[in-house]
């Protein structure tokens, strides 16, 4: 089983994964999907141990990955992007020292390379020199590489790209037949070989996980509305009066008049209800023939693009100026309050002033009023 | 250890780089043995081993300037990295498979011993002390080298950083006395005189433990800021 939680990888100010988590268990094959930039390697990179995140754990198989590095890469195989391989060994030399490399004793380092090899198709090749294969063949050593030893978690990371038609269907077999004793973790940008191969998918975009669950469900929130499309012999000109009838039908357009005079229509629904049987029964009423009825299936493709779009999309300089922007109001903010506090200081120093002021003022009243209250004595003195 | 040391000392005997190394290595000592027996017709088996140290200066980057540069470069790094094998164990690996190369190196140098045998009476003794010295300068050579490779991925800057290193270890005693306790090719002056003095064995051994440290800190500060 692998967790990963809250996982952040930053390189500067820029955040290639922002707080991830998610949880692949034992036995699924989990596809990760997202476009070319969007986190998928940095993931996959910190799964295997090979780069660290800057915030968060990554638990494979009940170890930290931080704290049990070694046990928790025994369980892994990983064919990273690009397939390197060293081009100064054979087939059966790189998968060796692959084996060798993934501390399989030696009594049984001989028949897990065989057996790898084997399962790979690759034993004609094996001992040829790697840089002389053809892409499909290093794709495979380097999937020989990954599996070798029988590791419970295969994390494969673009394992078709480049590849040509029959070659993405063996190597998608491939994987296919792994999947059925391995957890394997698959990523890619194409969504009909994840469609085809996952359990699971993992869509993330600009370092965000932004939906995780089955390519069925995936595509069925993809869209709200239903299409049918509908072609009927229609003799009495009727169809169209269905809009009337049959109240869920927001939109019913002609698409095309075949030569034998049936109709092609492209009937639109709000709800997500199947509308198809209360079609049939209006249409058999009417005298209406259906000769076909398609619903249209919303594709991964169009509930990736849905999750991926809505989403904004912020070029690195805009979230600099951004960032720029925010620093600007915090300082102006700063200013703000320090202006206030300045002026509320100059205030109090005023009042303070003024207070002293009215003070001596009223010293200054009583010392006049003594005076001429003196004065008044001594004039009624003089009188006296 | 073994199964990096293994694959990397296949690798320079599959790969021309073994051979070039040690054929330069040879080539370029046996002309300064061919111009010392045809000018001075003094030959000292020990001293030509300070041409040897020189040869070393420039002959070291052939040897590991691909040690990680090339692994980062062709992206290999991420298959011995997510290995279980830990860092030094690799690191270990990469280095004791280049000294083997400079050991199987000094060994081929015995024929120039062999040859000066048969003329005259050089000291065994001496030729052991100076065969020690060249092999802990080499490692230490092999050791800076190796941690040039680490920090990048170009192997030309790999090597021109290394003979850069080595050059400026080499004249800056010129400028002044203080840096002679960096500069390894002065710390082997005393080796073919017969003298094995412990601080320079020292000298060899620590900058050699510090560079392989320094590797090992590199690529694990690496995992944190890749």
């Amino acid at each position: 089983m692998i967790q990963v939680k809250n996982v952040t990888k930053k390189y500067g100010d820029f955040y290639a994964v922002r707080n991830i988590n998610f949880e692949i268990k034992d036995g699924e094959i989990v596809g990760f999907l997202g476009r070319n930039g969007a986190g998928k390697s940095t993931t996959m990179n910190m799964i295997t141990g090979f780069i660290e995140p800057t915030e968060g754990e990554i638990i494979v198989g009940g170890y930290n990955i931080d704290a049990n590095p070694k046990k928790v890469k025994r369980q892994i195989g990983y064919m990273p992007e690009g397939t390197p391989l060293y081009a100064d060994l054979t087939v059966k030399e790189f998968v060796s020292y692959m084996a060798e490399l993934k501390l399989i004793p030696r009594k049984e380092r001989k028949e897990a390379v065989k057996k790898a090899i084997e399962s790979t198709g690759l034993e004609k090749v094996q001992n040829n020199l790697t840089k002389s294969l053809s892409r499909g063949y290093k794709q495979r050593v380097s999937m020989a590489g990954a599996i070798v030893g029988n590791p419970q978690i295969l994390i494969l990371d673009e394992p078709t790209v480049g590849l040509d038609p029959k070659q993405v269907i063996e190597i998608r077999e491939l994987i296919k037949s792994f999947g059925k004793n391995h957890t394997v973790l698959i990523s890619s940008h194409i969504l009909s070989e994840i469609n085809q191969i996952c359990e699971k998918v993992i869509v993330i975009d600009k370092g965000e996980i932004v939906a995780v669950d089955t390519p069925e469900h995936l595509e069925a929130g993809a869209t709200e509305t239903t299409i049918l499309h509908i072609t009927v012999d229609d003799i009495n000109n009727v169809f169209e009066t269905l809009k009337d009838e049959i109240t869920e039908i927001t939109e019913l357009t002609l698409q095309k008049t075949n030569e034998d005079n049936s109709k092609e229509y492209e009937i639109k629904t709000n709800v997500k209800t199947d509308i198809r049987k209360i079609i049939s029964k209006t249409c058999a009423e009417k005298d209406i023939t259906i000769l076909e009825m398609r619903k249209e299936e919303a594709s991964l493709e169009d509930a990736f693009i849905k999750l991926v779009e809505d989403r904004p999309e912020y070029s690195q300089k805009e979230v600099k100026k951004m960032q720029y922007e925010k620093e600007i109001e915090e300082i102006r903010e700063e200013e703000r309050i320090r202006k206030e506090e300045k002026a509320n200081r100059k205030q109090a120093k005023k009042e303070e002033k003024a207070r002293k002021e009215a003070n001596k003022e009223m010293k200054k009243e009583a010392k006049q009023a003594k005076q001429k209250e003196q004065e008044n004595k001594k004039e009624k003195g003089g009188e006296a | 250890m073994f199964a990096v040391m293994k694959k990397e000392f296949k690798s320079y005997l599959l790969t021309p780089i073994g051979y070039i190394f040690i054929g330069l290595f040879l080539l370029m000592f046996s002309i300064f043995f061919y111009l010392s027996v045809f000018s001075s017709r003094v030959v000292n088996f020990e001293y030509l081993f300070y041409n040897g140290a020189t040869i070393l200066t420039f002959v070291t980057p052939v040897l590991t300037m691909r040690m990680f540069a090339e692994e980062r470069r062709n992206g290999t790094e991420q298959l011995l990295l997510t290995s279980p094998r830990s860092i030094t164990s690799v690191v270990l690996g990469k280095f004791f498979a280049a000294a083997i190369i400079m050991l199987i190196t000094e060994a081929f140098t015995l024929m120039y011993y062999a040859i000066l045998r048969y003329f005259g009476k050089p000291s065994i003794l001496v030729a052991g002390t100076t065969l020690l010295g060249f092999f802990l300068l080499s490692l230490a050579y092999i050791s800076f080298g190796m941690f040039a490779s680490s920090i990048t991925e170009n192997q030309i800057v790999a090597s021109v950083l290394t003979i850069g290193v080595f050059i400026a270890m080499w004249f800056l005693p010129d400028f002044n006395q203080i840096f002679s306790i960096f500069s390894l090719i002065y710390k082997f002056d005393n080796f073919p005189n017969g003298l094995i003095n412990i601080s320079e064995i020292v000298t060899f051994v620590s900058f050699t433990i510090l560079f392989i440290l320094l590797t090992i800190i590199i690529l694990q500060r690496r995992k944190s800021i890749k």
